[in-house]
């Protein structure tokens, strides 16, 4: 009897209980989508759909009156640009333009446009639509953020054109930079020009805008768009580039964007296969290494290069903040002393940052254009070792002694003692100015920390220039002239001293001459030892200090082929697809 | 019968010390467990905070760069023979991958854990080579000390505050209440403006202004006091309703006639009446300082490291990879559970003991 039991007992076990893991399995798929780590049908590969997300929504989907990254990333594909920029080599290409003369004395530059390169609705794109779409941006009614780049010395570009598929662009002077700045998406004049004239461009292509209404020529056309939710694109059947065997690109027959206001969101729906690539945040790159180790979720983690801006401390050397009804405060001396600013140099412990706010994840930043940058970037500089010790002995000899434990006076007697802040809301910043203050505390120098809301440190870093070091990020460009308004010394992001009538310092007086000297030689290898001088310059002179740069990675799932991201943006992107099962 | 008067005076005296004496005693009789256990846990922590350098292992701001997010490190007791060395010891633990920060205790070393050693209730020879009982945070800081210097921070904001906005809202209240007229009326509008302060902006008006050579811990100060001075319009106004509740009882008409100054009646009779409900909302109203300076540290108004508060240090367990990753992270969260339900509890109780009236 007991045995019957026992076993009735046990069938039930058998039969029930599988029954309500099943039960419960189904439910919490059913209820929690977001935790389903493997997709049991997976329809991207089968329909050739990129899945993607973007952190908000578009603004406008006029390119020219475009301001916010997300708008310029979702209107991307729709519209090609004469030139475009190789990641990789970091040079300018062919765009629209197949190929592009320089006069001798450079101040003309003729673009070939090519030919048979359509507009989606079956119309030439010629030179005409170049004409259109310059006028348009130098027309003082369209406020748009192109224009700067492309204004030399307060004077527009004369462009014309010879023929259909020639445009010849007059310079006032010699400028390199153009180049790159001349990327901008050229716009359908046959469309566009009659709106323009009628006074009505501000108000064309907004969001409201039927994405069939949206006439390009790029690799992909709009087809949806659902506020807050999601954008999809379709491939265009007449785009104009072939692939090496005379194939149609691109490959992918669609993309679908969705807007995933939270990044935590976007990472969960990256692991359950919602979306097909990720660029994952410096703490998750462990995690998603493991999955990889572990053969989980058949994706691939790769280091796709370091951060292409600076992430630095200076010291303000701002006499307008300093001297007061003739009085100077002692700290503009010492900020302007290049051996104190030397000794600071040495107590910056890179080793720990990398290791502690960074989890290894980052490299030692010496100058100030990043390695990424492969032309401008100056590999020739000898970074300050960490070395307290020597530090305190630079201190010692340039007159600031230790008075008593703990206290360093300068050569008058003031007590060594500044302010440090950074903006609040970036943990990696608040840890490493912890680490900065620790060590330089160690020398005797009072360093009072306090971070600040971010508006309120740009308020103090441009106008009331109340600060004595910040630690601060640059976000950095391939073409160095961008970052004019950060290196010349009349510039209002020259930040230890801005908005300066004359150079203050002979080395400061020297980048700007380095500056123009740069931006009038149109060779990029004849351009870059100016800008290599510049770092030079930067890297003896201390205004400021370097830190480190961290990695950046790109995941993405196995079956994603020619999948090629780098820091400046997708390789061959038309190439991408996915492996037919 | 003269000795015998003399003994039973001494008996009578006895008694009456018995019973003064015995207050403490007999409050501690009538509480509950949950209350005394509530008394003990801030009894303890009030002491944490008095003799910090004491109970810390370590100076809280020195950051041991090899040892970020260590686990906490476990405790042996030594062999009766080496309790010469030191009573327990631990393995040293050491970091084997630097990028998932994992650490494995060294098996084969012993280190040493001194009890009172170089002013310290329990550390170890060198900072260098450091016992983490709750582990480390990111930047190899000892989570323990750091909680024990924090709690510096997190009982007295509380008892800051409170003391600031109750001493301002009885006076101003019981005031009000009792004089009535135009000085109510005027006082009155006033905590209406006041309470009337968007309190955000307020605050991030003032972290503009703050001059940058005060220390962060002053700082703070600076800002629960300004915020104290601007809170107190809506217990004032409670107090107000009372005391003007209490001045038509007759005991309080009673005193008028005899002559009693303004000054007496408000101080002997009103306030006293009022006091009891002051106590209990006071004690109620701390948890509210303790949680409102993990919110301040948040805005970048409150301790900024390298200063440490039970608020700062749980602010780095908002990241959720970090708290899956080192958990340890959130035992602060037990500390400030731990003060914020015994203020609670202890709060219940009073009302229980002093304003039977309005427990229910």
């Amino acid at each position: 009897m007991p045995a019957r039991l026992q076993m009735k007992a046990e069938s039930w076990r058998k039969r029930i209980l599988p029954a309500i893991t099943c039960a419960i399995a189904v439910s919490s798929l059913a209820i929690f989508p977001g935790c389903r780590v493997n997709r049991p049908v997976n329809d991207h590969e089968k329909n050739q759909i990129l899945y993607t997300a973007m952190a908000s929504d578009p603004r406008t989907f006029n390119p020219i009156l475009i301001t916010d990254s997300t708008s310029g990333a979702l209107t991307g594909d729709l519209f090609e640009s004469l030139t475009r920029l190789n990641p990789v080599t970091t040079l300018p290409e062919a765009g629209l333009a197949e190929k592009w003369d320089i006069a001798p004395d450079s101040k003309a530059i003729t673009f070939h446009l090519r030919h048979g390169v359509k507009w989606f609705d079956g119309r030439p794109v010629n030179a005409r639509d170049v004409l259109f779409t310059l006028d348009v941006i130098y027309d003082p009614k369209v406020p748009n953020s192109i224009r700067p780049a492309i204004t030399i010395d307060h004077q527009r570009i004369i462009a014309e054109a010879p023929d259909d598929y020639t445009v010849v662009m007059r310079l006032p002077k010699p400028f390199a930079p153009l180049l790159y700045s001349i990327g901008i998406p050229v716009m359908p004049a046959h469309i566009l020009e009659p709106v323009w004239k009628a006074g009505n461009f501000n108000h064309t292509w907004g969001i409201d805008t039927p994405p069939d209404k949206l006439v390009g020529n790029g690799p992909y056309h709009m087809t949806h768009y659902a506020q807050s939710q999601l954008v999809r694109y379709d491939r265009n059947n007449d785009y104009w580039m072939k692939d090496e065997h005379g194939g149609q690109l691109p490959r992918l027959h669609g993309q679908t964007v969705t807007i995933v206001q939270d990044q935590n969101a976007e990472y969960l729906r990256y692991l359950s296969g919602q979306i097909d690539v990720y660029g994952p945040r410096t703490e998750e790159v462990s995690p998603l290494l493991d999955k990889v180790k572990n053969k989980e979720l058949g994706i691939t983690v790769q280091q796709i290069g370091i951060d292409t801006g600076s992430l630095f401390f200076t010291f303000n050397r701002n006499p307008r903040h300093y001297v007061k009804n003739g009085v100077t405060n002692p700290k503009l001396d010492w900020f302007t002393d290049l051996k104190f600013l030397q000794a600071m140099a040495h107590m910056m412990d890179k080793k720990s940052m990398i290791d502690l706010v960074f989890h290894q994840l980052a490299v030692p930043a010496v100058a100030n254009i990043s390695p990424e940058n492969k032309i401008f970037h100056n590999p020739n500089l000898k970074d300050y070792d960490y070395d307290p010790k020597l530090a305190a002995d630079m201190l010692e000899a340039a007159g600031y002694h230790l008075a008593k434990p703990g206290v360093r006076t300068d050569p008058k007697g003031n007590r060594l003692e500044f302010d440090l802040t950074t903006n609040t809301g970036t943990p990696e910043r608040n840890e490493m100015c912890t680490i900065f203050k620790q060590d330089v505390e160690s020398l005797g120098i009072k360093v009072n920390y306090r971070p600040l809301e971010f508006t309120t440190l740009v308020d103090k870093l441009d106008s009331s220039f109340d600060w004595d070091c910040v630690l601060i990020g640059f976000t950095g460009g391939i073409e160095p002239n961008d970052g004019a308004n950060f290196y010349r010394s009349s510039g209002n992001l020259h930040l230890w001293n801005p908005n300066q009538p004359k150079p203050a310092a002979p080395w400061e007086a020297e980048i700007d001459t380095l500056l123009d000297q740069g931006a009038s030689e149109m060779d990029p290898n004849r351009r870059a030892p100016y800008y290599w001088r510049i770092q030079q310059i930067l890297h003896d002179q201390l205004p400021i200090l370097e830190t480190v740069r961290q990695q950046r990675y790109s995941s993405w799932k196995n079956s994603l082929e020619n999948y090629q991201p780098k820091v400046w943006g997708l390789y061959k992107p038309e190439w991408m697809q996915f492996k037919a099962d | 019968m003269n000795v015998d008067g003399a003994m039973q005076a001494n008996l009578q005296g006895a008694a009456v010390a018995a019973r003064q004496t015995s207050g403490i005693a007999r409050e501690w009789r009538l509480a509950s467990r949950t209350v005394r256990f509530s008394a003990i846990c801030l009894a303890l922590f009030y002491l944490l905070a008095a003799a910090s350098p004491f109970f810390a292992s370590y100076d809280p701001t020195y950051q041991n760069r090899e040892m970020p997010d260590c686990p906490p490190m476990s405790i042996h007791l030594n062999a009766p023979s080496d309790w010469s060395r030191g009573l327990f010891y631990t393995h040293p633990m050491h970091m084997n991958d630097p990028i998932a920060r994992t650490f494995v205790a060294d098996a084969s070393r012993r280190l040493d854990i001194h009890l009172f050693t170089r002013g310290h209730l329990f550390t170890t020879d060198s900072e260098r080579e450091p016992y983490f009982m709750l582990g480390s945070d990111g930047l190899g800081r000892d989570l323990y000390s750091r909680i024990v210097y924090g709690s510096r921070v997190s009982m007295c904001v509380g008892l800051i505050g409170v003391l600031i906005t109750f001493s301002l809202g009885i006076t101003i209240g019981a005031l009000s209440g009792y004089i009535g007229g135009t000085v109510d009326f005027l006082i009155m509008r006033w905590s209406e403006i006041e309470m009337s302060l968007p309190s955000f902006y307020f605050l991030l008006a003032l972290a503009a202004v703050i001059p940058s050579g005060m220390s962060t811990v002053a700082t703070f100060f600076m800002i629960v006091a300004i915020m104290s001075f601007i809170s107190w319009a809506g217990f004032a106004r409670i107090i107000r309703g009372m005391a003007s509740s209490v001045r038509s009882r007759p005991y309080v008409e009673a005193a008028r006639a005899l002559g009693a100054s303004r000054w007496r009646i408000i101080t002997r009779h009103i306030i006293p009446s009022v006091l009891g409900y002051a106590i209990v909302a006071a004690t109620l109203s701390i948890p509210g300082f303790i949680l409102g300076e993990s919110a301040l540290s948040l805005l970048g108004l409150g301790i900024q490291e390298p200063a440490a508060s039970w608020g700062n240090l749980l602010a780095q367990a908002q990241d959720v990879q970090n708290l899956a990753r080192y958990p340890w992270i959130l035992i602060p969260g037990i500390f400030i559970f731990l003060a914020v339900m015994s203020f609670n509890f202890l709060g219940d109780h009073l009302r229980d003991r002093l304003d039977p009236a309005t427990s229910a």
